[in-house]
Formats: C-alpha cells, structure tokens, sequence
C-alpha cells in the first residue's frame, strides 16, 4: 500500500451522488438522494432491509444503473463506467470468495486480471497476507476457513490493487458477536493506517457507531440524518432518527408560546424552536438516561434545578440489567415513560410508587413535525 | 427415523433384504446374462455356456462393420455431448438470470423432450430430414440426440447454477474482471461438477439411444445399437453379446467417472 498517514486537514470531496434516484416499477428503492463522501472518511449507511442502503450501495459499484441521478468521483461521472472499470474495493456479506482458488490466488486475482508482473504480484499478495495476519494460510482452500477468516481474505482480495474506496455490504453480519466485534476493532485500525475511503452499509447501529466517522441513517429510500454518530444520538435531526437510534422517550406537549407549554396539564419549559407556535401540539424527546426518576421524599429533598422539567408518574416495572437498570413509569395522561440510570446510582423506589420523573431542558429536544409511524421503533429495534 | 433398518423386527428386516435383492436381481441379471454369454463358447447363445473363450470379441473387433458401427456411435455422442454442453449453458444461464416474460414456458418447452414420447420425436425429425435430404448423416444423428440429451444437460446445469452464489461472480467483476471474464474464471470453474454431469448424461443418452438412430441410420452410417438392431433381426450370434458388454461397460465408465467427480468436488 502507499502508506498514506491518514490526515485531519483533508477533508475534501471524493464522491458525490447528485439527485440519485432508483425505481423498479413503481417501487422507489432510492429517492431523491444526495450526498458528498469526504476522501479517507468512513462512512456508514445505517438503516433497515428496504430503506435504499443496499441499493445506494450497489449504484456506487456498478451492479446497479441509477434511474436519474449522477454519480461523481474526483467531479468525473462514474454512471456509464461498467463496475469492472471503477477501481473500486467491495467485500460482500457472504465473504464471496473464488471457491476453487486458494487463499493466495484469491488475492491475486484483481491482480491477475490487471497482468501485473509475477514478482510485484507476489510482493503485493504477501503484503495483504500480513496485513490481515493470515500468512500461515496462504495455501489453504475457502471452504476450509472459518467465517471470519474468509472475511480477512475477502477484505485483502479488496485491498490488493489499493483502490480510493472499499464498499462494504454488510461485512460482518453472519458472524457471531464475538468475532464481529475483534474485525470491527481490526476494520477501524486498518482504516487509520490507510486513509482508504470506506463506505459500510449495516443495520446494527452499535457496528455503526463503533465503526464510522459519519452515519448516514436511511429510511424509505432517503437519507433522514448525517452526521457523526455523537450528533445524531445526542441532537437527532429529526423524530425519526431519534427513535431509530438508541432508545427515546416522547413526550407530547402543547407549546404557550415560544420556550413554554404543557404536558399533560402540568407546565413544561424547552428549548426554544424556530417555527413552535403558541397553542402548537409538539413532542419533547428525552433519551431514557438523560431523565431521573426520584422518590417523593428525594423530590422532597432536593429542589429542581433551574433549567429543569419534572412530571409525575408511577412505576410501572423496574429492570436490573447489569451496568445499568431501567424504570418504565406511566404518567397520569399514560405516556410510558422509561429512565435508565448506572446501577450505581440506585433506583430505591418499587412499583406502584409515585416518583418524579425529571430532565434538563438543555437535554430535550423538539420536535414539530412527525409521523406517527417514526415513534413506533420497530425499524431498527434491537 | 421410522423405516430405519436398525429399528424393525428381525422378520422385517429379512423380508426388506429379500425384496431388495429380488429387484437387484431383476435388474441386474440380464446384464451379467449377457456378459457371461459374450465369453461362452456356443454360437447359440446357450445358457449355462458349454465353455468359455474370447473368440467373439477377436470376432467382434476383426469385423469391419461392428468397428465402424462402434466408431460411428463414439464419435455421435462425443458431438453429441459437446453440443448439449454448448448449447445447454446459455440456455441455463438464460434460464436461471435471465428477467424476461415466458421464462417458465421456456423451460417448459426446453425439457419437453423428456416427457415427448420418443417416436414421436423421431418420426418429426425423421420426416424434417429426409425431406432436407439429411437422414444418413452424422449431423442428423447429432441433431435429433441432442434434442432428447440437452433436457438432461439443461437441469443439471441449472441445478448447479441455482446454487452458485452470484455475489462471487461480482467480487471478480469489481476486482477488475469483465462480465464475461468473471463468468469463464470465475462462475464456470465453479459449476464445473453440474457441467459435467450434464455433458455425462448427453454422452449416456446418445450412447445407447436407438429408437431416433434407427431412423436416422443409413448403410453406410449406422451406430453400434442400430447395428446390433440389424443384425438380431438376421442371426442370433454371440458377437451381439460382445457389442452389448461393450456398451454396457461403456455406460459403466461413465457412470463411475460421474460418481468420482461428484465425490471430488464434494470434498472440495
């Protein structure tokens, strides 16, 4: 490889989908789509099977012609370059490996293909054996490797002829969680040590999250947030993303002008909004560990704080999960509301109590404008 | 499981060998009849033989007429084979990729053949090619096995390509491999076992077919089965025996080569 130090002054365009648009018949698989991929960034398209990830994916190698749209790499279209001309590295979910070569041939073979010389083939291959540690292997059949090895080989097969961008279609998912992990781990390191453009495509937010510099989250064809995954998780854009990443509580309220409103009969402050207007029906998203849950007497004790909501409700069920625990309450109007904590922390209160369930308003985002099929979870739910 | 050998009664159990080596003997003994009747040395085809001896095949293979009948059905399946194969790969793939309206009906009309009595098969090309003025040639013999052999190509082609992963036929088109070079590198290496067999199964059908080769035959170009046809209908000799010991060790070869190859590519 040539040993690019991956830099954070680059933060240039290498790819841009203008307007991409796929149907097949009247299924619109990718709507309207555009995006600018910064060269040596890993970039991850999160969503759910049928939301366009695969299918922009698949554009962006070849397999698949866009309706209408445009496809820029270095400003240059790539829309009427077969696959085969791209120059680009792809490592599929099902390792997808020459079953009748070896380890070695496998990587050699975009080589091959390319006619280059015998010797700088040789050191190239062995250059990816060691890079994915798989030296004592070279001679080994795919069938008898396991899962997570052939992904290494697959990954090297990728690497070999040093593309400017390796596509990853949901790499890791046949494998068991353990081993998915160690390559996630592995994958971010190579990234490092590489500077290779890596556009990933996966439904597990988590894989997400470890992985990418930025997330591009889709849904229904669209990308619905961008952004790093702390931005997305702490500041969704949307209702959407907010329920489909990580879990969230909704609250909804009725502004009295801006900054101010009720839930359900009892006064709430937030933040302000642009567009939230007096008499407004709005939502309040809190993440589940962002809210407290005191006791009445803790209530008691300790006044809220400036800059804080509090409502009452009464619990419903308590969780032990470890690290952490959760306490689901259920507010007189019946929002289900749920607040986790640190075991830590301690949560002294049993069902049925009163508690009172409190956030910062600095920690609420608002929402004005919804669907109410984006708060029922179900896509994307772990 | 319910009919597991290990699980019946003893009574069962004997009963089920008994049957089974009712019917393997059924089906096996006119074969090994015939074979011990080309080594026996009654021109009459007596059964047991009076003595053993290897005169009709010096006869068999001294006889220009039989050799040039066992060339000629050699060379008919050899074509045969590599027509059906070239022929039944396109259409698989055109059957198994291809997106367009009436692929089932085509599949429908591309296997037809096996369910098409045979006559009536023959008759139609028959009539096709005597008024072509093509019966008696090699390619009219050719052409109408491979109508009945390239059902068989056709399914085990398909079979093995209904299994082939096209996910790796892309890896090699994205790591710099034409559609087509990705196809000869790459997706036939792999279906290499259902190629074969299909190419086996054409060879099979052409070697011992005899109805359409009947039709086809003319004096001076006649396959070993038409030729045995011919002469049964003249004498009873044992050099029939020979050419169908032949034939059967023939379609043995074939058979084991099939079952070796399968079990290679099975352990790979």
């Amino acid at each position: 490889m040539s040993a690019v130090i991956k830099d954070d002054t680059r933060n240039q365009t290498l790819v841009s989908l203008r307007g991409l648009n796929k149907h097949y018949g009247d299924f619109t698989a990718v709507d309207n789509l555009d995006l600018e991929i910064q060269d040596g960034e890993f970039l991850t398209f999160l969503g759910s099977s049928g939301s366009g990830k695969s299918t922009t994916l698949s554009m962006l190698a070849g397999f698949e012609t866009p309706s209408s749209g445009e496809i820029l790499v270095d400003g240059q279209s790539l829309v009427s370059v077969p696959p085969h001309k791209r120059d680009i590295g792809m490592v599929f979910q099902r390792y997808s490996l020459f079953p009748h070569l070896n380890v070695r041939d496998n990587i050699g073979f975009p080589l091959a293909i390319r006619k280059l010389g015998a010797d700088e083939t040789r050191k190239r291959v062995e250059a990816m054996l060691k890079l994915v540690r798989l030296e004592p292997f070279a001679h080994r059949k795919p069938s008898q490797m396991s899962g997570g090895q052939q992904q290494r080989v697959a990954i090297a097969r990728a690497l070999v002829y040093e593309p400017r961008i390796l596509l990853m279609d949901e790499p890791l998912g046949a494998l068991d969680k353990k081993l998915r992990e160690d390559l996630q781990d592995e994958l971010r390191q190579l990234h490092r040590r590489l500077g290779i453009t890596i556009v990933y495509v996966t439904h597990d937010q988590e894989e997400a999250m470890r992985l990418s510099q930025r997330i591009a989250i889709f849904s229904h064809g669209r990308i619905v947030g961008l952004g790093t995954g702390y931005d997305l998780y702490q500041n969704p854009p949307n209702a959407f993303v907010a329920s489909f990443l990580g879990n969230s509580n909704f609250l909804r309220f009725t502004a009295s002008g801006n900054g101010a409103g009720h839930f359900e009969g009892q006064p709430v402050t937030v933040r302000l909004t642009p567009g939230l207007a007096n008499g407004q029906e709005a939502l309040i998203m809190v993440r589940p560990e962002k809210a407290l849950a005191l006791t009445v007497e803790q209530a008691a004790r300790e006044p809220l704080p400036a800059g804080w909501n509090e409502v009452t409700a009464t619990v419903a069920e308590l969780l032990f999960l470890g690290e952490s625990q959760t306490c689901h309450v259920v507010t007189q109007g019946g929002t289900a509301l749920t607040v986790k904590a640190l075991s830590a922390a301690g949560m002294p209160m049993q069902p049925g109590d009163q508690v009172r369930v409190r956030w910062a308003v600095a920690d609420a985002c608002i929402y004005t404008d919804w669907a109410e099929s984006d708060l029922s979870k179900g896509a994307g739910a772990h | 499981m319910l009919l597991s050998p290990n699980a019946m009664g003893r009574p069962l159990r004997t009963g089920l060998y008994l049957t089974t080596g009712l019917i393997a003997a059924f089906l096996l003994l006119p074969v090994v009849f015939i074979i011990l009747l080309s080594f026996g040395s009654s021109q009459w085809l007596v059964f047991p033989p009076p003595g053993w001896t290897f005169k009709w095949y010096a006869q068999f293979f001294a006889n220009p007429e039989w050799m040039d009948a066992a060339l000629a059905s050699l060379k008919v399946a050899l074509l045969t084979t590599f027509a059906a194969v070239a022929l039944g790969l396109p259409t698989a793939f055109a059957l198994v990729r291809g997106r367009f309206p009436g692929r089932e009906l085509l599949y429908g009309l591309f296997t037809m053949p096996m369910i098409v009595p045979l006559v009536i098969i023959a008759v139609a090309v028959y009539a096709l090619f005597l008024k072509l003025g093509y019966t008696g040639t090699l390619f009219a013999f050719v052409v109408s096995h491979v109508i009945v052999a390239l059902p068989f190509t056709i399914i085990s082609i398909i079979n093995s390509l209904k299994l082939f992963d096209q996910s790796i036929e892309d890896a090699a088109v994205i790591c710099g491999a034409s559609r087509l070079q990705a196809i000869f590198k790459v997706t036939f290496p792999a279906i290499r076992p259902g190629m074969i067999a299909g190419g086996l199964f054409a060879f099979l059908v052409s070697w011992d077919e005899v109805v359409l080769s009947v039709m086809m035959a003319s004096p001076d170009l006649q396959t070993l089965p038409v030729k045995m046809w011919t002469t049964l209908r003249q004498d009873l000799s044992p050099v029939i025996a020979v050419a169908s010991t032949l034939l059967i060790g023939l379609s043995l070869l074939v058979m084991f080569i099939a079952a070796a190859l399968r079990r290679r590519a099975e352990n790979a």
